[in-house]
């Protein structure tokens, strides 16, 4: 079925053409990186952790939002997802994907990698997190592929495949839980050390996926003529609004426990990030720009008059996962090393080098995803 | 005897030998013979050393930074202070950098002043090892949490774990960072996670650390912390100690007498 | 006829879990302290033949690393009773006379281990 990528119009094969120099720049600046050594990137002894690892908590989200389409479809008989899931799907492949990819470029020694499964030590995060990454890509794979497969032959789909799917929904909640597990459970980071940290992960996660979802939805009606429909349009903006209000509900609760307690430590890298801390504020413009952003955005998704309007439609998809990105990436996997464990505060800025390997691999990412969804159409028709 | 009861006794036979055996199993005092030990590899007793380390501020001079001298020319460690890629393994903090929880109030004059030597607590319940996903760094059988080089992935995680800011990465070939160098321990490459590791390979020679044995003011006293009758343990006894962030439940090695 | 397989196959069965629960016994009682090493060896010879260590000495070389880092066991006794610390010094203490001894059979093998990215070779370090 691969062969159906290959078949494409001039718009189609310009945009493959865009994403391969962004790839081949990527590979370049990765070639640097090996050469040299993680310090071509801004990262430091202070922030060990920078835009890759925000790159890849943020896509674990999205990854695991495929279940906010799988599940209504195939456990409750949800019709109206039946073009969608397969979107859903192969969006969900192409994150984890990026994700394994983030992790790869983010690591000082990736020729070690099989380390992790040679020497398995199942107290660490990162290691349920690779099993788990892993087998959630390959889930979504195997049984997209074979449900396309299958509607291409015109067959009705094994009953192996069904497994495989309804495998897949505990284990989207688990691959996003185990992530924020790596952050929750380190003693010395008071941002990340809340219970809390889960169950906004997964809001944050339904919230930005569903919304790309929907802009993924938008690009395909335009480019290729396949529309989900807008009752499945409607049911994803609703998802995907009160999931946005999950999530700032949960950040409010976060605000609450830290400045109410007036307990240092964990009231003061929330406060870094909002009001700035010992005269750095540096942090400030874009947290309080995610959070006007993501609520205005979840308030047009909520109101049924604005939500109809497509481009409000759009705008509000648009800034609630750029409202994410931002919250999720920066606030919470460079703000948590701020304040440091000595209470120092140092600043992060990503090198030319971090920004064009970070592209690369959202280009890579891209270009899968286009790929998988050529299929997909081609299979299923407009 | 009836066919019955004979083939009883043979299963009960076999099961009572069955038995014994895995009763050996669980208890070596049982076995029908005693395993000559000599034979094995001579393994240290897990958890029987604990090595600790008591630091008296009150003899630590200002401005003295022999301790991170000896230790960093004596492991190689590369000099990029100053930059993002900072490698240290010991070094001088302010007080209230180093006990941010503990009251900052009306401070005395000294206290704002002083710089005590900050280092890898070697915590007996490491939150760095328990994030290691390759167990690279490990806690060892006499309490020294150590890395194994070969192992590190550098994914640092470990540096996100520990609460104490004790953990460096190599960002960059830590060679040209290395004035001169010392035969006693290799360098490391760039890619890999490091830090202070008490010296061990000082220790398996009988020798004591090198902050230890640098520190002109004797402030440092190094020991076995499961030994009652310890220098160390003596001193413990006898004066007021604290240590790093005792609130997170990581055990330290280190104590600071200030 | 089944009956005396049976029989057998039990014995035998009974013995082996026996035996084999025996021999897991470590040798708990161990060292008193921390096993201290003398220093620079006094052998003339190496740790294994000649031919042995040819095409093993990287498989010595895990072992010695694994032993001593991970569990402690820093003393290698060899068939005849020498003994050695598990150490690349040790190596080094005979085979840095030489300061090609490691980079000759490399560079003809083409194989390039990247002991040296850490490990001071014998060309850098003047004894």
């Amino acid at each position: 079925m691969l062969e159906k990528a290959l078949k494409g119009n001039r718009a189609y094969w310009t945009w493959i053409a865009m994403l391969v120099i962004v790839i081949v720049s990527g590979l370049s600046a990765w070639g640097r990186q090996l050469e040299l050594g993680l310090g071509v990137t801004g990262m430091g002894r202070d922030i060990s952790w920078g835009l890759y690892i925000a790159q890849f908590t943020f896509l674990v989200g999205v990854a695991a939002s495929a279940v906010m389409v799988v599940l209504p479809y195939y456990l409750h008989n949800q019709k109206a997802f039946g073009k969608t899931v397969i979107v859903g799907e192969f969006l969900a492949v192409s994150a984890a994907l990026m994700c394994m990819l983030f992790i790869l470029a983010d690591m000082g020694k990736p020729q070690r990698v099989l380390n992790v499964l040679l020497h398995p030590s199942p107290h660490s995060m990162v290691f349920w997190d690779v099993i788990v990454l892993n087998g959630y890509l390959l889930l979504n794979l195997v049984s997209g592929w074979a449900m396309l497969g299958a509607e291409r032959k015109g067959v009705l789909p094994s009953p192996w495949i069904k497994a495989l799917i309804y495998l897949s929904i505990p284990w989207a909640f688990s691959i996003h839980t185990v992530t924020a597990f790596l952050y929750a459970g380190m003693p010395g980071r008071h941002l990340w050390l809340t219970a809390v940290l889960a169950p906004r992960f997964l809001a944050s996660a339904f919230a930005a996926g569903t919304a790309i979802l929907i802009l993924i939805s938008f690009i395909l009606k335009k480019s290729a003529g396949y529309d989900i429909g807008s009752e499945a349009r409607k049911k994803l903006t609703v998802l995907a609004a009160y999931a946005g209000v999950a999530n700032f509900f949960l950040l409010g609760t976060e605000f609450f426990t830290a400045f109410y307690s007036n307990v240092p430590a964990h009231e003061h890298s929330l406060q870094h990030l909002y009001f700035g801390l010992h005269g750095h504020a540096a942090f400030v413009p874009w947290m309080w720009g995610s959070l006007v952003v993501g609520t205005g955005s979840v308030i047009l998704l909520l109101v049924p008059r604005l939500r109809s309007n497509t481009r409000l439609l759009v705008a509000a998809s648009i800034g609630l996962v750029a409202s994410i990105w931002v919250d999720k990436g920066i606030g919470l996997v460079i703000g948590g090393f701020l304040p440091t464990p000595l209470e120092e505060i140092v600043s992060y800025v990503p090198t030319v080098t971090e920004l064009q390997v970070t592209l690369g691999i959202w280009a890579i990412g891209l270009l899968v995803l286009t790929a998988l969804l050529k299929v997909a159409i081609a299979v299923k028709g407009v | 005897m009836n066919q019955q009861r004979r083939e009883f006794l043979k299963k009960a036979g076999f099961a009572a030998l069955a038995g014994l055996g895995a009763a050996t199993g669980f208890n070596p005092l049982l076995a029908l013979e005693k395993t000559d030990t000599s034979v094995f590899p001579r393994k240290p007793v897990e958890g029987k050393v604990r090595w600790g380390m008591l630091i008296d501020t009150r003899n630590c001079t200002e401005g003295c930074t022999e301790c991170s001298a000896a230790c960093h020319f004596e492991h190689n460690v590369p000099d990029f202070s100053g930059t993002k890629n900072e490698v240290k393994w010991i070094w001088k903090s302010p007080y209230e950098k180093a006990f941010p929880t503990s009251g900052k109030q009306f401070m005395s004059h000294e206290l704002e002043k002083l710089e005590v030597p900050t280092l890898c607590n070697h915590c007996a319940e490491p939150p760095c090892a328990k994030a290691c996903p390759t167990e690279a760094t490990f806690k060892r059988w006499d309490g020294i949490v150590s890395m194994d080089y070969h192992r590190c992935i550098g994914c640092r995680f470990c540096m996100a774990a520990c609460p104490y800011g004790s953990r460096s990465f190599n960002w960059q070939d830590p060679r040209p960072g290395i004035e001169t160098f010392s035969a006693s321990y290799p360098t490391r490459e760039r890619g890999v996670v490091e830090k202070c590791n008490f010296c061990s390979e000082r220790l398996v020679k009988g020798m004591q650390p090198a902050c230890v044995e640098a520190c002109p003011g004797d402030a440092i006293t190094f020991g076995d912390l499961n030994d009652p009758g310890s220098d160390i343990r003596t001193l413990l006894a006898r004066e007021v100690t604290m240590q790093r962030k005792p609130e997170l439940g990581t055990l330290p090695s280190v104590f600071y007498i200030i | 006829m089944r009956k005396k397989i049976l029989m057998f196959a039990w014995t035998t069965l009974a013995l082996l879990l026996g035996l084999g629960l025996f021999m897991q016994q470590e040798s708990g009682a161990g060292t008193e302290a921390l096993p201290t090493v003398s220093g620079k060896s006094e052998s003339t010879g190496c740790v294994y033949p000649k031919e042995y260590m040819k095409a093993h000495h990287m498989q010595v070389l895990n072992e010695w690393r694994h032993d001593s880092v991970r569990e402690g066991d820093r003393i290698h006794v060899t068939p005849d009773g020498r003994e050695f610390d598990k150490s690349l010094n040790t190596c080094l203490d005979c085979h840095s006379r030489n300061k090609m001894f490691c980079f000759m059979c490399h560079q003809y093998a083409n194989v390039q281990p990247t002991c040296w990215n850490c490990h001071l070779s014998p060309m850098e370090v003047t004894k």
